[in-house]
């Protein structure tokens, strides 16, 4: 490296802030960032601003159409559904709902994933290959399978689709925190400060998660775009967010019935889904973009 | 071969063995009391009660009680839905095949479009093509599958009324059952009207298969551009290029072959995934399959018939990825040696 500036004290980023000065230059990436960050904003403040109750009729406007339309009213933007409830409403608490409620279930099991996974990186021999086995046969059900079963055990309803998700997902943050941490463990700068007397735990603290969590966030995304569509799902099926709660897919499976008289009860939801789970894939590539270009360099 | 046929059998006894432990103690989680969550004999007398705590061994310790449910596991025993009270394994043989069926042309449609485009974005990477096909994957897995079903039957079914909404064949036909799966069913008949029951068949599978077979496209449109993209950097399409070989040529001839099988590879783990999606195609499309009955079962409180769905179920995905664990060893020699337990 060419030191131009002798007398200078050099400044190293951190493989975090490298990270962001790459992503930061992707413009798709940010795109994506920012539409995440308004959801996540949306998700918080949906009960201050939005216009009206998400489960208040208005029974004299039953499915009004969205304003655009010739017969749509502008004091109900998106229309209403067949109870004369505001679409925009709706789909504003139904963002804390699908969203927010993603967003916690995504950090809940990470934490979890992560500290058993590296408290099993840290043994060895059969416990850890039964460990190993163990979970490639619960990866390999499919996740909404296993939502299913444990919805079935614990009964329908948004709180027990949440715990059902956040289970389901523990064992893929257990699987790449392991197997990363694993890697690290090899490399010199953890014999370094291992010969400096560092415990392992402190190696894991100081030395290993600062490397890996980038690696850990872009799988918290691939796993929240998953989340939004189980959750969705589940709603959709009857098995989640039950009748009242503006959650999207119990939104989406609401409008059905009127699906033809009144199409966008359930073209507006389903597009909402596919906006949040764009957001985050559009985060999750450009971690990955950036990850790629940062080991390149 | 020999050593990589004994070490996925001995995994796929470990499979089996966890995912019928998974499937016992699902029993003792469900509502309700075990044995009759075990057997689905909701309406058993005390007589018979006492009879099925005798054949579960329900007396004994747990491990002698996981005996006696693999037992009857294993002679074909998963005792009777609680919703119908017929014997569940009858059930199952008649919904599975349709499942079968429907994930398997799914799979290859999937594979059809997929892989191509995939090749096409690699050989065309970084230009104005590879980032439109890049873009169309990333909207494909984005989107919610009973959305994507629902717009299907709007603007296919009922807008243009080109292709039927519902069910597996129209109920003018009368098949008989054999194996189960429409297609072989319909060529195996003597009925004069053989063609046109193939015919109608067809036009009902073309939706919700295409429908499931979306997201796993764009995945394998992302891995065999990324396989391709790989292939393409390799040392030995610099020597065939050297030694004069059409772009053509490298493409069809050495490109291809080798992209191919690191596709192959993943094939069963997408497998998982597309099995999620036919389960809930299966609802929207009224598909007489497993995954209809499973989300059924669980609205009616079924828990026998939840817990034997779930079992058969993962039990079909784990073969389809040890079936193409085999092939890819089969295609790759390098594959066989050593592959410890991943």
């Amino acid at each position: 490296m060419a030191r131009e500036k002798i007398y200078l004290e050099e400044v190293f980023p951190s493989p975090f802030m490298q990270l962001w000065g790459i992503f930061r230059k992707t413009p798709v990436a940010m795109v994506g960032f920012c539409c995440f960050i308004f959801l996540i904003i949306l998700a918080i403040f949906a009960p201050i601003i939005s216009p009206y109750s998400p489960v208040e009729g208005h029974l004299d406007m039953i499915l009004l159409p969205p304003a655009w339309h010739t017969d749509g009213n502008v004091s109900y933007l998106l229309g209403t559904d067949e109870l004369g409830r505001d679409m925009l409403s709706r789909l504003m608490y139904g963002t804390s709902l699908t969203f927010g409620l993603s967003f916690i279930v995504v950090i809940f099991s990470l934490v979890i994933g992560v500290v058993i996974g590296s408290l099993s990186a840290l043994t060895k021999g059969i416990k850890s290959s039964f460990l190993n086995h163990f979970l490639d046969v619960i990866l390999s059900i499919p996740s909404l399978l296993l939502a299913i079963i444990i919805v079935a055990i614990l009964g329908p309803g948004i709180g027990n689709t949440v715990w059902a998700i956040a289970i389901v997902f523990i064992p893929q943050f257990i699987h790449i925190t392991r197997y990363a941490v694993k890697e690290e463990f090899r490399k010199d700068y953890v014999l370094a400060s291992r010969l400096d007397g560092a415990s392992n735990f402190r190696i894991l603290y100081y030395s290993v998660f600062p490397n890996i969590v980038e690696r850990l966030m872009s799988q918290a995304t691939l796993a929240q775009s998953a989340a939004i569509l189980d959750i969705a799902t589940l709603g959709f099926l009857g098995l989640g967010a039950q009748i009242p709660l503006p959650e999207w897919g119990a939104i989406l499976a609401n409008g059905l019935e009127h699906f033809y008289i009144a199409p966008w009860t359930v073209y507006l939801p389903g597009l909402a889904i596919l906006f949040a789970v764009v957001a985050t894939n559009l985060v999750g590539e450009g971690i990955r973009h950036a990850l790629k270009l940062r080991k390149e360099n | 071969m020999l050593t990589f046929t004994l070490r996925r059998l001995s995994l796929f006894i470990f499979t089996m063995l966890v995912l019928t432990l998974l499937s016992f103690s699902l029993s003792f989680l469900f509502p309700g009391d075990t044995v009759i969550n075990h057997s689905g004999q909701i309406n058993a007398t005390a007589t018979e009660l006492a009879q099925l705590n005798k054949v579960y061994q329900m007396d004994k310790n747990i491990f002698t009680q996981y005996g006696a449910y693999l037992t009857h596991i294993l002679n074909g025993d998963f005792g009777y839905s609680m919703a119908s009270h017929s014997p569940i394994s009858i059930e199952i043989i008649k919904l599975l095949p349709a499942t079968i069926e429907l994930s398997l042309v799914a799979l290859f449609i999937a594979m059809l479009i997929g892989i191509p485009l995939g090749f096409i974005a690699a050989i065309n990477h970084n230009k104005a093509s590879d980032n439109a096909i890049l873009s169309f994957a990333m909207l494909g897995y984005s989107i919610p599958v009973f959305w994507l079903g629902l717009l299907a039957i709007l603007i296919f079914s009922i807008g243009l009324g080109w292709l039927p909404s519902a069910g597996q064949i129209s109920l003018l036909f009368e098949i008989e059952f054999v194996t189960g799966v429409q297609f072989i069913d319909i060529l195996l008949s003597d009925s004069p009207y053989k063609w046109q029951a193939f015919s109608n068949a067809s036009a009902h599978i073309i939706l919700p298969a295409c429908v499931i077979a979306l997201a796993p496209a764009t995945i394998f449109i992302r891995l065999s551009r990324a396989a391709m993209i790989e292939v393409l950097a390799a040392s030995y399409i610099r020597a065939a290029k050297a030694k004069g070989l059409s772009f053509k040529q490298i493409i069809f001839r050495h490109a291809i072959r080798n992209a191919l099988i690191q596709i192959i590879r993943h094939v069963g783990l997408q497998f998982a995934n597309l099995v999620t999606l036919a389960m809930v195609t299966e609802v929207i499309f009224s598909w007489p399959g497993i995954g209809r009955w499973m989300i059924e079962s669980i609205s009616q409180r079924d828990y026998t018939a939840i817990q034997s769905g779930l079992l058969v179920l993962s039990c079909f995905i784990f073969i389809i990825h040890i079936l193409t664990d085999f092939i890819y060893a089969a295609l790759n020699p390098l594959a066989r040696g050593n592959n410890h337990g991943s």
